[in-house]
């Protein structure tokens, strides 16, 4: 016994004198924290960011860090797993915040954890940007808290207007899952600004079912008797296959229409030809994109071997919109607290910053003025840019 | 060896141990920061290290260093040289009623485990989780454990004392854009929170009374059926109600859940929880659970004994959800399905049926375990599936089971032979 407790002491203490990582430890660094959801209901979405975030890291890395006030700081990145739940991205939060000391958080991803985490990083004055999260709620009243995506209030009308302006058709069918927030917004806010164009009584079919769904041959034999031009279906990619086919089989030809959700490359894997000639209002379009975008898109398919979706994009430009800020917050004190509120000015101030998914400058409330592009299935199954909206 | 050194330790009471924790908290208090430093950790590491060390590997032997200075030695050192002082206390306590007795022991715990987490934050809203779990799971065990049901509906009881909860005090005590201006003044706030949570506890109750009285009629799996779509019926039914946010959840519920208030709650649904199953209900819910025709012919009332032990169980439940509720501050429907029942079955069946003190050890050991393993990421989901197989395979009824606290004996001296007390 005695000689085990004595080999394990010295041992200790010989890997204590010897450990170089341990010293490095001391050394300086910003810490950008990543809350992404690993595990869970949407690992594809985690895995996006952690991927946009390491290459991200790689370009620093590669600069030698970034450069405040003439002092080039290292720079280390925390990821933390949200399990896809409200209460574990709050309790990553608060451990990024309080026990790492990140200047900045990324994330999380979707609303349902947005909310409540942006509340945690808001009462301890920490800035962060959840790139993807579409709820008012995330940013309202709370000026620490930053989004790198446009809003639900803003694509609705954009899309609209869109549909009125491509095709001239007046009357209109919707169908949405009641039951998840996103696409309950989303055909909420459709259905207003179709209405206030073509007048009441314009959405002529107004469909919903439930999360898990599979069958949705009710609702569309509705939508087709109910003399629609066009179908708005605001879900996800493995609801939006499902329901295209059964519209098509049922003798539906006429546009279907789609939001940003649509944008993952699994849509039209799984939805096969049914989809092409579909249109969709998103973030970015891969196919076809310039200059920057395509820049990244080809990057990160040399490296992960496959063409990123949205989440990965937007997570690269809020990483962006998070660098310029704190080169932009002056110098750093050292004094976590006040370099938090420095960086977060900086953030605040931030003026068309040039990001892939577009060109961003934030409102009062936190939330980035941009364009949406539409994007067309063609008939090759790629998304093409088809045309760019702004505010 | 590990035998003798229990012999060591075997003389060391309760006080003794809390003794120790006290001192180890001190050291970390006042000198936790400096032996981080010198150890070249980046900060005083909060749950063991276990965070900081599954991280970075080389940091292991720091971090072994700094558990065994700060909370090991001191703990082992300070309980054993104090053990003649603790006993002759623990001897006069003994002379006591129990329950001041035990309060006291409750009050010193407290004292520790709120000095312990007021070290980080992070510690802290970890330990709030991990109380409320503890009320979750041994609610559950009433009817999972001493009522020998299967029920699948303690999220749905949840999310109804949840809502309530989350309801009420944003009607009556903060501005909110929804419903509009505060109806009283935001002072008395805190003060009537314990009402508000008991509320929301029987509005759970009563909700149960819908799985209860169809199911109850007859055994067997039926309540499992029901139960699960009951919980399901819930969780649709709020995402379906526009006014209390629909999918989209309810936020920025006041602060009124502070670490002493989820204790209190949590300490008092142990001890009513106890009480409950070591009384006369307690004993007939048993009897029902081994053999209901056998306990009907000794005159015992099953089905108004089996609905009192299911309304007893969802109100703790409501109480518990009021109290995540306002611990994260945000509720919406999806937290409260398959994934939070999941999570509370296996810190049932992991801790024991039957046995209050098992469930708090399911509880807390899973929700630690949750977070100490934050760092492996989607390992985390390999190693704790894991060890529940391994704990079904070797103890089937889970770690503790059948076990009662008898804080008699708890809190006894150790220094006299088993037999004098």
């Amino acid at each position: 016994m005695k000689k085990l407790v004595s080999a394990v002491a010295i041992a200790c203490i010989v890997v204590l004198c010897f450990s170089t990582s341990a010293m490095s430890q001391r050394q300086k660094t910003i810490k950008v924290g990543i809350n992404a959801p690993m595990t869970g209901d949407i690992p594809k979405v985690g895995e996006g960011s952690k991927y946009a975030a390491e290459m991200w890291l790689e370009d620093v890395t590669a600069a030698g860090g970034i450069e405040v006030g003439g002092v080039k700081y290292p720079v280390e990145l925390i990821v933390e797993d949200n399990e896809s739940k409200a209460e574990s991205a709050v309790t990553a939060n608060t451990k990024m915040i309080t026990q790492d000391d990140v200047l900045i958080i990324i994330g999380p991803q979707s609303s349902k954890q947005a909310v409540p985490a942006g509340d945690v990083a808001n009462n301890y004055e920490t800035p962060m940007i959840s790139p993807w999260s579409t709820n008012p709620a995330t940013t309202a009243d709370r000026p620490f808290v930053f989004r790198g995506c446009f809003l639900d209030p803003f694509q609705g009308p954009v899309l609209a207007n869109f549909i009125t302006e491509e095709f001239g058709f007046t009357k209109a069918a919707v169908l949405y899952d009641v039951a998840s927030d996103y696409p309950k917004g989303l055909a909420e806010f459709f259905k207003a600004a179709w209405e206030e164009k073509h007048g009441e009584g314009s959405v002529v079919a107004y469909e919903s079912f439930t999360t898990k769904d599979t069958d949705f041959s009710s609702q569309l034999t509705k939508i087709i008797r109910s003399g629609a031009e066009v179908l708005f279906t605001p879900q996800y990619y493995n609801e939006v296959a499902l329901i295209v086919n059964q519209a098509k089989d049922l003798g539906w030809d006429k546009p279907i229409v789609g939001s940003d959700s649509w944008g993952s490359a699994e849509t039209v894997e799984l939805c096969g030809e049914a989809c092409y000639g579909s249109f969709f209002s998103t973030h970015y379009a891969a196919a076809g994109a310039q200059g920057a975008t395509k820049e990244f898109i080809d990057r990160y398919n040399e490296k992960y071997g496959y063409v990123p979706d949205d989440v990965a994009a937007l997570t690269w430009d809020s990483l962006g919109l998070a660098q310029a800020a704190i080169e932009g917050a002056g110098e750093l004190t050292g004094d976590i607290k006040k370099d938090r509120r420095a960086v977060r000015d900086a953030l605040a101030k931030v003026e068309n910053f040039e990001g892939i998914t577009g060109n961003m400058t934030f409102t009062e409330e936190g939330d980035p003025q941009k364009c949406a592009v539409i994007v067309k299935i063609s008939d090759t199954g790629a998304y093409e840019f088809y045309k760019s909206i702004c505010p | 060896m590990i035998k003798r050194f229990l012999q060591t330790f075997s003389v060391v009471p309760m006080a003794g141990w809390l003794l120790g924790a006290f001192v180890a908290v001190l050291i970390e208090i006042y000198f936790g920061n400096l032996i981080s430093y010198y150890l070249y950790l980046p900060k005083i590491p909060v749950l063991l290290g276990t965070l900081v060390a599954l991280r970075d590997p080389a940091l292991i032997p720091n971090v072994l260093a700094y558990d065994l200075a700060v909370y090991f030695i001191p703990v082992l050192a300070v309980s054993l040289l104090s053990a003649p002082l603790t006993n002759a206390l623990a001897a006069r306590m003994q002379k006591m009623p129990l329950w001041a007795a035990t309060l006291i022991h409750i009050v010193a715990f407290y004292a520790i485990l709120h000095l312990w987490a007021g070290i980080s934050d992070y510690r802290v809203l970890v330990v709030k989780l991990t109380m409320i779990s503890i009320i979750l799971t041994v609610s559950l065990n009433i009817i999972n454990g001493y009522q020998g049901e299967f029920s699948c509906s303690h999220p749905g009881f949840m999310a109804l004392g949840a809502y309530t909860s989350s309801v009420l005090t944003l009607v009556l005590f903060s501005n909110d854009k929804v419903f509009g201006e505060a109806l009283l003044p935001a002072a008395l706030g805190p003060w009537c929170f314990p009402v508000i949570l008991i509320i929301g506890g029987a509005v759970a109750a009563i909700g149960s009374l819908a799985v209860a009285i169809p199911s109850f009629r007859t055994r067997g799996d039926y309540l499992a059926i029901i139960s699960l779509a009951f919980m399901f019926i819930i969780k649709s039914a709020i995402e379906n109600m526009e006014i209390i946010g629909g999918p989209r959840g309810l936020s920025s519920q006041p602060n009124y859940a502070s670490l002493p208030m989820v204790f209190i709650w949590m300490a008092l649904c142990i001890w009513i929880i106890h009480n409950f199953t070591t009384s006369i209900y307690g004993k007939a819910l048993n009897a029902v659970r081994d053999n209901e025709a056998a306990a009907n012919s000794m005159t015992v009332n099953t089905r108004r004994t089996k609905m009192i032990a299911f309304m007893f169980g969802a109100f703790w439940a409501g109480v518990a959800g009021g109290l995540f509720a306002h611990v994260l501050r945000y509720v919406n429907p999806g937290t409260f399905g398959i994934q939070k029942l999941a999570e509370v079955l296996a810190m049932v069946y992991f801790g024991g049926l039957n046995s209050i003190y098992g469930s708090i050890v399911g509880a807390v050991s899973i929700s630690v375990l949750g977070e100490a393993l934050r760092p492996l990421e989607l390992w985390k989901w390999i190693i704790i599936p894991l060890i529940l197989i391994l704990v079904m395979i070797f103890r089937p009824h889970g770690l503790i089971s059948f076990t009662e606290i008898d804080m008699k004996r708890v809190l006894r001296p150790r220094n006299t032979a088993e037999g004098e007390r």
